[in-house]
């Protein structure tokens, strides 16, 4: 999932902290089984998709909705150990090219298609069809040459090249298993309502308004982790789009809706005080919210200018006050829920001391009328694009406070908001030395994205994903070979080295995961975000009165 | 978006008997407490680390939220910085959208309109149509296609607010300058004798733009207004630039639980178009004697 | 009325500046929206950030006729809009006409009804600030410059903050029902009220000092009389005018508006058809709203002309 606009686009977790769950009055009986009806209201921040299907694009907002239809090969439990969803047992050849995935042979899609082997190759194939428009589903089966079709219930992966990734690939939603048939309709069908087997199906999309989800009266199975068999309790799921934030909590609060998502930190804080509302914390897995300096092009090409930088940013405080205590400081450039992550605090002490010695040391001696360093009379200037898509209030605000204590050091940090499409022009074009952009994907593979050299190098769109720059063969290396090594330890040693690299070049300033924050009213329980991509579960969930 | 808009629409029906405001008298209080108000957008601008109490951009992430006291005379924000301190700097940058934004519009206006009444038929009629076509672009669509092609910022945000107004000002002012060519003194003029050209710069032209310059007072705080919401899309000034319009669209997020985020902006928008409406109000009155 | 053909060329001459406009809006749209960064081929495989493959680009711009000249493409899409044909929208792939036509319906109702309780506002403050009194005519001289100067961004916050979350009598977002549109409706209403009564009231101080008004009064009509049966009739002939521009400002601020209602509608789809650099969601947006405007004031114009006898000899050029 590349730079996954808040609003717009993507990543997943196991840190499901329910708060304050108890939330049953006097009359209610607690210990009665999860009473079956009722439509769910849900309202999502993130944009409205303009295709349902996820294998087209294959952004954040398109997992969140296609997690209630759709059903993966595998699935994550909370200790992100891959567990058996569609398909029941896999192993893999010596050589790591050859992968079987035996299926379950009880599954049918809601429009009666078997769900089988036949079924898989279909999915990848249209995975890779260039008719699909897949971005990320694309790049998640990019090693996958065919897929064999054994026997009904066996499907044989045939690989080009070992895959490390592939069953954190094939856990996230953009890989989903469609119905052949449903996927035969068309595109401009599938788009609308696209056939799966999952919990709930299609039933209506009213566009800027809403997409109704009925329940699928024959579902059975889920993720191993499930817990229960059977159908969901409720009857559907009315999917809100509410863009605004305020609107949206509105909304929740007074009882127009029942689960929002994209809730703000403010919110939260008056959430947990109200005692009304339950939180769900799950943030996104893949790379955390961090600053990528562009070491592609003066002045962050100097490692001491990039140090220099990184020492003199405050941002603890800010963090703590703007994101009321619901964001924990990251020091690390992958998500805290990633077993692989590497944080190193120490790398990121500040010192405004240090950052004028180090500018200093780098030439950038002179200051100008406004305090800005200069060198050889040019203004240590560093453009900082920020989408409005996706940066909410609080972490705008934050910025300005980099903005603010970087100028001290004599930066001239200079803030653009932009709306998505300028953003990315302003990338493409390279006219940015700082940058925020989030990046969903399930596994320390995101690393070989973000940082792999090969990353440098811009697709047709002009899009590119390495956008701190950076090229180091030996890290190159590192995480070439990392995506080929199954041995987990080995694998797991490989990432390390690799983010020391990155960490210690100074090329990304980690700020805090992605923030995925949910509430719903305590009229909801059985709520849960699935530790793929954090995408919500509602399959057993219920409502009370 | 300006009441002027309203009056040029209304105007242009050709009904519309507009002598009513230059006839009104404007209360000598309002008017000298309009003044005093000016005079300390004027200190505001030109020298505004005479009022501010506290360096508008300093940053106390510590001190943040703090509600009004007698140290942040207006609270501070989510960065801790002083709203009082940030609002008076903002004065320039906010003044210097509606100013400009209302300049670009007057001046396309006053082409427009003089071409329309003085030009002959044809180009009035054509005139009218363009005119038309300008209206009939929704404000914020003109907004958007203009921050689209030149990005968002500043500039942007006051170049696409001054195009919208311009039709507006086009319509009073050919319909202020047809007025006046029909009216007795022109003629009076005209029978005595004196040509065309001298008939336009020493009657014409004084007659209709002190009311035109009245009306335009009420578009400094439209525009500023008008940029608020451009802000609110994302798509106004650039941070840390305290702009109120920006101001009033950042703390719109805390709104339930720090009113003085908004509130004090909102109050400096709504006290600069009240004191430019009142002193344009008693401009025209002015005026009205010399009829 | 000189000559009878005259009524007709006045029509006719209409018609064809509405026809003009109508031109024109979709001629600049065109040009300004191609002059715009952005290459639509990406808007139309998934908008930026797409990693669409360069024959996913190549055939897409010849499936759209994106490899044509600009004139090329400029004359085909005047082509398809004189036969009603939108054209097909880049982001959601399906006809610009119907996702229009879905959208409209909601907007124009917000638009309509929030212009009808702007005039019950506007006509109330003022009749009020005409009454005699320097204290009525400055209060509610500031009522209407205040309500002028609110962004609707921050009155709808307020208004759901006070009458959602803290009152609760009213639904914070659309819903369906009727009560979901009182906060919308009233939230585009203030403003446009503030500027209608400044507009109202000085015509009608100018109505009370015509002769009619004092010989009404003469005759032993009661000042509020006088006010609702003589005056507000010629006060509200400016602002009848108005209405075609006052519904191409509302529909500016539904933008905003549904939004953050979370309302269906054209202002939101323009937003976002912007933002993904949707270029025939724009241009129809664009087109059918100007439509809107002008049949408005065409028909606004006869109204007005119906009203007010003046008007029939007036010039109509204007």
């Amino acid at each position: 999932m590349p730079a996954a606009p808040r609003r717009l686009a993507a990543p997943a977790i196991a840190a499901v902290a329910l708060l304050a769950l108890a939330g049953c009055s006097a009359g209610d009986d607690p210990a009665a089984s999860p009473e079956a009806g009722g439509t769910l209201v849900y309202a999502t921040g993130d944009a409205e998709p303009s295709c349902l299907d996820p294998h087209v694009g294959g952004n954040y907002p398109q997992a969140l909705i296609a997690g209630q239809y759709l059903e993966s090969l595998v699935s994550l439990d909370e200790s992100r150990e891959v567990i058996p969803w569609l398909a029941t047992a896999w192993t893999t050849s010596d050589d790591g090219l050859t992968w079987d995935f035996t299926l379950r042979d009880d599954v049918v899609f809601t429009d009666g298609t078997p769900f089988d082997a036949t079924a898989v190759k279909a999915n990848v194939e249209h995975l890779q069809d260039p008719e699909t428009q897949s971005s990320t589903g694309y790049l998640a089966v990019g090693k996958v040459a065919s897929v064999e079709v054994v026997s009904p219930t066996l499907a044989r992966f045939h690989l080009t090249a070992p895959d490390s990734a592939l069953l954190e690939s094939l856990a996230q939603p953009w890989t989903a298993m469609e119905s052949p048939a449903g996927i035969e309709r068309g595109m401009d069908e599938n788009c609308q309502s696209p056939v799966g087997t999952g919990p709930f199906v299609v039933d209506e999309w009213v566009p800027q308004d809403h997409v109704s989800l009925v329940r699928n009266d024959d579902y059975h199975g889920g993720p191993a982790d499930r817990g229960r068999d059977g159908a969901a309790y409720l009857d559907g799921i009315e999917w809100r789009f509410i863009p605004d934030s305020a609107s949206r909590y509105a909304a929740l609060q007074a009882g127009e809706v029942d689960v929002i998502d994209n809730a703000q930190p403010d919110t939260l804080a008056q959430a947990e005080q109200s005692g009304a509302l339950v939180e769900i914390d799950a943030p996104r897995p893949g790379a955390s919210n961090r600053l990528e300096l562009n070491a592609g092009q003066a002045p962050f090409d100097d490692v001491r200018v990039r140090e220099a930088f990184i020492r003199a940013v405050e941002v603890d405080d800010g963090i703590d006050s703007l994101f009321f205590g619901t964001a924990e400081r990251s020091h690390s450039v992958l998500s805290s829920v990633e077993p692989t992550a590497y944080s190193d605090a120490s790398l990121f002490e500040t010192s405004l001391e240090e950052a004028n010695a180090l500018l200093d040391e780098a030439g950038w001696t002179a200051r100008d009328a406004d305090g800005v360093r200069t060198k050889d009379g040019a203004r240590l200037t560093v453009r900082f694009p920020v989408s409005t898509n996706q940066s909410i209030p609080a972490e705008q605000s934050l910025f300005e406070q980099v903005q603010a204590t970087a100028k001290e050091a004599g930066f001239d940090v200079q803030i653009e908001l932009l709306d998505l499409s300028s953003w990315y022009g302003a990338l493409f074009a390279h006219e940015y030395e700082l940058v925020s952009a989030p990046y969903t994907k399930i596994g320390p593979d995101v690393l070989r994205i973000l940082y792999h050299s090969d990353s440098i190098t811009p697709a047709p769109s002009g899009y590119f994903a390495n956008l701190a720059q950076l090229s180091n063969p030996e890290l190159d290396a590192l995480l070439t070979e990392a995506a080929s090594t199954s041995d987990a330890q080995q694998r797991a040693a490989l990432y390390e080295q690799a983010q020391q690299l990155i960490l210690g070049g100074f090329y990304a300033l980690p700020l805090y995961d992605q923030q995925n924050h949910f509430l719903h009213s305590t009229k909801l329980s059985g709520m849960r975000a699935l530790p793929t991509v954090s995408t919500p579960w509602f399959a057993d969930a219920s409502l009370s009165d | 978006m300006s009441e002027l808009e309203l009056r040029a629409q209304a105007g242009a029906a050709g009904s519309g008997p507009k002598p009513a405001l230059r006839r009104r008298r404007v209360p000598r209080a309002a008017t000298l407490l309009a003044l005093a108000f000016v005079a300390f957008l004027a200190v505001a601008v030109v020298a505004p680390w005479l009022l501010e109490t506290a360096d508008p951009n300093a940053i106390a992430p510590r001190e943040a939220f703090e509600p009004p006291s007698p140290a942040h005379w207006f609270g501070t924000d989510e960065s801790g910085r002083d709203v009082y301190s940030r609002v008076v700097e903002g004065t320039s940058a906010s003044l210097a959208i509606g100013v400009a934004a209302t300049a670009i519009g007057l001046a396309l206006g006053l082409a427009l309109g003089a071409l329309a009444a003085l030009g002959g038929r044809v180009l009035d009629f054509a005139i009218g149509r363009v005119n038309e076509v300008l209206f009939a672009f929704p404000g914020i669509l003109l907004a958007l296609l203009v921050i689209v092609l030149w990005g968002p910022g500043p500039v942007t945000a006051t170049v696409a607010v001054g195009l919208s107004t311009a039709p507006g000002y086009a319509r009073i002012i050919r319909g202020e300058l047809l007025s006046i060519r029909d009216s007795g003194y022109v003629e009076a003029a005209r029978v005595l004798g004196h040509g065309g050209g001298r008939i336009l710069v020493r009657h014409v032209l004084p007659n209709a733009l002190v009311p035109v310059a009245a009306l335009a007072t009420l578009g400094i705080g439209q525009a500023v207004v008008w940029a608020s919401s451009l802000s609110y899309l994302g798509l106004g000034a650039q941070p840390p630039a305290p702009e109120w319009g920006a101001m009033l669209s950042a703390g719109r997020t805390y709104i339930t639980t720090a009113w003085w985020l908004t509130v004090f902006p909102g109050l400096m928008i709504v006290f600069t178009t009240l004191a430019t409406t009142v002193l344009g109000r008693a401009l025209t009155a002015r005026d009205g004697g010399r009829r | 009325m000189s000559r009878p053909s005259r009524p007709l060329r006045t029509i006719v001459l209409r018609l064809a500046g509405a026809a003009f406009v109508l031109w024109a809006v979709a001629t600049l749209t065109f040009f300004a929206i191609h002059l715009v960064p952005g290459d639509p081929a990406q808007a139309i495989l998934g908008g930026p950030g797409s990693q669409a493959s360069q024959e996913a680009l190549d055939r897409v711009r010849s499936e759209y006729g994106l490899d044509q000249p600009l004139v090329a493409q400029y004359g085909a899409m005047l082509g398809r809009l004189v036969t009603g044909d939108l054209g097909t929208s880049y982001s959601l792939k399906t006809s610009v006409a119907d996702v229009v036509g879905a959208q409209i319906a909601g907007t124009l109702l917000l638009a309509v009804l929030a212009l009808a309780l702007a005039w019950v506002i506007a006509v109330g403050l003022a009749l009020w600030s005409s009454a005699p009194g320097r204290v009525a005519r400055a209060v509610s001289g500031g009522i209407e410059l205040t309500a002028a100067a609110l962004p609707h961004f921050w009155l709808a916050t307020v208004l759901i903050a006070v009458f959602a979350t803290g009152l609760g009598w009213l639904p914070p977002v659309s819903n369906g029902a009727a009560s979901g549109l009182v906060l919308p409706v009233v939230t585009l209403a203030i403003p446009l009220a503030g500027f209608l009564a400044q507009l109202m009231r000085e015509h009608l101080l100018v109505a009370l000092e015509q002769p009619f008004a004092t010989s009404a009064l003469a005759r032993g009509e009661t000042a509020v009389g006088v006010r609702l049966r003589h005056a507000l009739r010629h006060a509200a002939i400016p602002a009848v005018h108005l209405s075609g521009w006052a519904i191409g400002y509302l529909i500016s601020g539904a933008v905003v508006v549904e939004t953050i209602f979370a309302r269906p509608g054209l202002g939101r789809t323009l937003l976002r058809a912007t933002e993904l650099r949707d270029v025939p969601m724009v241009m129809g947006v664009v087109l059918v709203v100007a439509l809107v405007y002008v049949v408005i004031t065409v028909v606004t114009d006869v109204v007005a002309a119906l009203v007010d006898p003046r008007l029939r000899t007036a010039g109509t050029a204007r």
